[in-house]
Parts: C-alpha cells; structure tokens; sequence
C-alpha cells in the first residue's frame, strides 16, 4: 500500500495533480471557506455513488445503466423501512446491504448473465429497460409522489467565527472514504478480488488459471448493486426521492468514470472533487449560479477533447 | 492418465478433428503437424473451450467432455497458451499468484511451487514487481509457463511454447522441458520440431484432423517423410 503510494509520487503528472489540488483547497479555503466545506460533502456523494458504478465497469466491463436506479430504490426501502417499523435509515444500511446483494444477484440472472460478451449496445439497452422497469415499478407500488423523510440530525451544523455549515454531510465523505478503501482491499487483497481483476484483464486467460468467471461477474455485479443499494438509504436521508430520482445520477457516474479513466477508482475521487468544488464555487456566486449545472458538462467535453487531441498528437 | 479417444469435433459445418485418440502417460508427448491441421483445436477441446460433437476426454478415469474449463483445471491440467494469455496489468507475482490461487490443492503449496518456478526461471525472480504486459514476448512466455506450473498439474500442456522466441530462448525453453518431465506428464505442440524432438519421449503428427503417425521421438527423428516434411533434412 505504502509502496504504491511512494511510487505514484515518482510520477510526474501525479506530483502536478497533488500540488494543484492542494493549491485550490488553500486557496477556497481562504477566500470562500463555505465552498470548500459544501464542496468536499458534494464531491463525496458523487464519488460515493459512482465508485460501485467503477467497480462493475472499470473491473469487469459491465455499464450498467440501471445504476441509479438501484439508488432510488434502497431509498425507497429505507423510507418504508423508516414509515412502517420506525427503524433509522442509517441502520438501514446494514439490511439494504444484505437485500440488495441478493436483489443484485437475482438481476443478473435475470437480465446481464445474457449480454455477457455480447456487444455493448446490447448491455446498454438492457440496462436502459431494467432502469425503466426499475422506475415504474416504484411509480406504480409507491406512486410517484415525491417523499422525503424528516430527521433532526441531518441538519446539524458548526459554526467557526460567523462561518456556519452543515456537519451532517460529513457523512458522505466517511462513506465515499469507506467504500474506496474496502474496494481497494477487496481487489487487491482477497482471492475473488483478484479473479474479477483477471476477468477484466483477459476472461479467457482467467477461465485456464481455473477461475469460474461466469460466477465473478455475477458476483462483482451483486457487490455493486449491495452497495449502491446501501447507498440508498443515506442518500435518502437528506434528499427528497421519487422514481427517476436515481437517472440524473447514473448519468453523472458515467461521466465521471470516462473522465476519471476506466479502471481507476482513486481516479474517481479525484475527479469528483474538482467537479464538486467547482460547482460549488459556481453556486455560490449570485450571478452564475444558475450555470453550475452547465459545469459538469463543460468539464468532461473538455477532458473528452484534451484526450483526442493527445490520442492525436501522438 | 490422459485420455483422448474417437474426438470429432467442428466449427460450424467444417469439421477440423476426425476420430481422434491420443493417450499422455508418465511422459512427455509431442503433438506436431503443419499450421492448420488442429492441433489447438485439440488443445482448446481437451480444456473445454470448444464442445466435441462426439468422442471421450479422460483424465484418471474421470470423464472432461461435459465439465466447464475452470473444473477442468482444478481436475490436474494446466495450459501455456499459444497466446500465452496473461494478466497484462497484474505484476509477474500476481499472475504467478492466479496459477496458485484457485486450485485448492496447489494452494498449500504456494510457497514450494514458487521456488520451483524461480528454480527454472531465475529471471523472474528479479521481476517479480513487473507488469507482464510491459514485459519482452520470451519474458512472457516464461511467465505463462510459471503460472501453468504454480497449478502443481498433473498434466502440463504447452501449445507453441517457442512460438515467437529468439533462437536461444527457444534452446532454453526446451532445455527447461526436459527438466520439467521429471515431475509432470507434458503434452506439447510446436512447429519446431527439431528441437523438441530432444524433449520428448514420444510423438504423434498430426495432419488435417488426423493422426497421421505416433511412434517414439528417436522413431520419429529417423523417419523418411518427418525428415522430409518437418526437418528439412
Ligand atoms: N474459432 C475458429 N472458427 C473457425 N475455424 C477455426 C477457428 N479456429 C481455428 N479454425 C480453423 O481450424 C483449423 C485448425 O486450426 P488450429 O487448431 O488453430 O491449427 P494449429 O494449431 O494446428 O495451427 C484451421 O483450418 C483453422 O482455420
Ligand atoms: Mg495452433
């Protein structure tokens, strides 16, 4: 770990990354301290909800565009969950694990154990279907009349000088913290870890060293759907839910994975991060704020270019 | 110990493999024939990659023909590639690793395997933090053998393992061989048959489909047409 580290620092390009980064945060932090703050929570959320997206794309090559959708649903359970037997949403995150790793594994036995090595068009208007499915479904059990839980912790907030922000979405940055490390340890340190870094890598050379590769996709994709579906419930204790509300952020984790690099999670953060500070800068300005949206775009037209551009230039 | 008996096998309407039998005992068997004729297509059979519309895969009295590849490995085979088929992006430990990892009975004995892969191949050792994909062609090659032996096989099968190797390696590669028949049944393709005809005990050539002869590497190395054909005596 340590090691690897180190040897990141040799780069060149990290080195650059690492100061500029820490530059911007210097630099927010001094002259608009609540962007810096707002802008690393909403960072996390999307790093959060993209990292079990990069795992199933970057890893095993899967887009699953039902992503989000996964989301809205463990929202879902944890309001439910919330409203009839009055348990905490937080603590719903230990049973949303549990149903949606075995929600997850029923979907793809049902729906991407067919479009494996299939072309990718395939994989993608499957999960366009099972994200519909997914979304009526919802709209038709829960109607879809919008729904939003009311819990006095998640507007707890601190106040340093006359500077007040909200402490609650701390919350996502433990979270997003969490995820990455316990994916970085699964793929490195356990067996099945490796086998689904051997699929991704070359599933026919990963059938003759022995691995059942059939079995690691279904797994890696029921691990992404337990922990998006985890995510859930936390994402439903701040936000309002109704059943598109997961669309808009299966469509930002894509893009922050292209933009990120497939493959790299740490990239994932890092990435987030710019994003969410500058949206955030943006927001706060009176004038602009009504561009923030625009910014994401922006952004990853730009990368999308500067990428060609060197595909080109070499 | 391994069995192959009456194999036909197609792709498509074409049938590449006629009523096929070979058997690999305690020994080390070649498998030679001109480009096309089927050998990997046999190989690729015997692992389960491809289904034979009718014949017999037998390896100790166990039946392969209906198993998945991944059981097939864990029964005692193991496989060098012809295109080595390595993990790119994983280092040569970490490849080694995956030759160990998912056969419980090597597993155990991850330490031992290891050092009798350094054992043949010491120039892994000093790579072992190294991308395989970053690696020279020969370089991989002896990668692809070490993970294959990590797997402690019963039967070791190596298609093409000189394929694409300078000279000298390909001398070392079969030097290797021959040291390895001491501890595994090996089966082994090459179009150099020259060399490997050193390496081997016995041999079958193999043409269009059919075995168009099996006698032993001596036998083979002073007969007429393999000299013709093959040795370009
Ligand atoms: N995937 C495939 N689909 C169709 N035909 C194939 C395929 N692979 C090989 N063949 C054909 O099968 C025959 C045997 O090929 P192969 O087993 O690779 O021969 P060898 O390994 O002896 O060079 C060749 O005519 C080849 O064109
Ligand atoms: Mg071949």
């Amino acid at each position: 770990m340590i090691n690897s580290i180190v040897n990141k620092f040799r780069q060149r390009n990290f080195v650059l990354g690492f100061v500029a980064v820490l530059v911007i945060f210097v630099l927010l932090g001094i002259y608009k301290p609540y962007v810096l703050i707002e802008g690393i929570q909403r960072s996390s959320l999307y790093a959060l909800i993209a990292l079990p997206m990069a795992l199933l794309l970057g890893v095993v090559g899967i887009i699953n565009l039902a992503h989000g959708d996964f989301m809205m649903l463990g929202a879902y359970f944890a309001y439910f969950m919330n409203v009839q037997l009055g348990m905490d949403p937080l603590v719903a995150v230990v049973p949303a694990l549990i149903v949606f790793f075995i929600f997850g594994m029923i979907s793809y036995y049902i729906t991407f154990k067919h479009v494996i090595g299939a072309p990718e068009l395939n994989q993608l208007l499957l999960g366009f279907g099972l994200s519909l499915v997914l979304g009526q479904a919802v709209n038709i059990i829960a109607t879809n009349q919008p729904r939003k839980l009311s819990l006095d912790y998640v507007s707890s907030s601190m106040k340093i000088g006359d500077f007040q922000f909200g402490t609650y979405e701390f919350i996502y940055v433990a979270a997003a913290i969490l995820v990455l490390v316990g994916l970085q340890l699964f793929l490195k340190k356990t067996r099945t870890g490796q086998a689904a870094l051997a699929v991704g890598q070359n599933p026919r050379g990963a059938k003759v060293v022995g691995i059942n590769i059939n079995w690691i996709y279904l797994i890696v994709f029921a691990i992404s759907v337990a922990i998006i579906g985890a995510i859930g419930p936390i994402f439903g204790t701040r936000n309002t839910i109704f059943p598109e509300v997961g669309l808009a952020y299966t469509l930002k984790s894509f893009a922050l994975i292209a933009v990120a690099g497939i493959g790299s999670l740490t990239g994932v953060l890092w990435v987030s991060l710019i994003l969410g500070l500058s949206e955030c800068l943006v927001l706060s300005s009176l004038e602009y704020a009504k561009w923030s949206d625009i910014i994401f775009f922006a952004l990853i037209i730009g990368v999308i270019m500067y990428r060609s551009h060197q595909r080109q230039v070499k | 110990m391994l069995e192959v008996k009456n194999l036909n096998v197609f792709y498509g309407k074409l049938q590449i493999l006629w009523d096929l039998s070979i058997n690999v005992g305690d020994e080390s068997v070649g498998l030679f024939g001109p480009n096309g004729a089927g050998k990997t297509t046999l190989i690729n059979t015997i692992l389960g990659l491809v289904k034979p519309v009718s014949g017999e895969i037998v390896l100790d009295g166990e039946s392969l023909v209906k198993m998945e590849t991944d059981k097939i490995i864990k029964h005692g085979i193991a496989i060098v590639p012809q295109d080595r088929e390595l993990f790119p992006f994983m280092t040569v430990e970490e490849n080694l690793r995956t030759g160990n990892a998912y056969i419980a009975r090597a597993r155990k004995k991850y330490q031992e395997r290891l050092d009798f892969v350094f054992e043949i191949f010491p120039v892994l050792k000093e790579r072992l933090n190294q991308a395989a994909g970053s690696m020279s062609g020969g370089q991989q090659r002896m990668v692809a053998i070490g993970r294959a032996l990590m797997s402690d096989p019963k039967v070791l099968i190596l298609d093409e393992p000189s394929g694409g190797l300078q000279p000298s390696l390909v001398t070392e590669v079969f030097h290797r061989l021959k040291d390895l028949k001491k501890s595994v049944s090996v089966l082994v393709t090459e179009q150099n048959v020259r060399q490997a005809l050193k390496a081997i005990d016995r041999g079958y050539i193999l043409e269009n489909g059919k075995i168009a002869m099996a006698d032993t590497a001596d036998n083979l190395a002073g007969n007429d047409h393999i000299r013709k054909s093959y040795l370009g005596i």
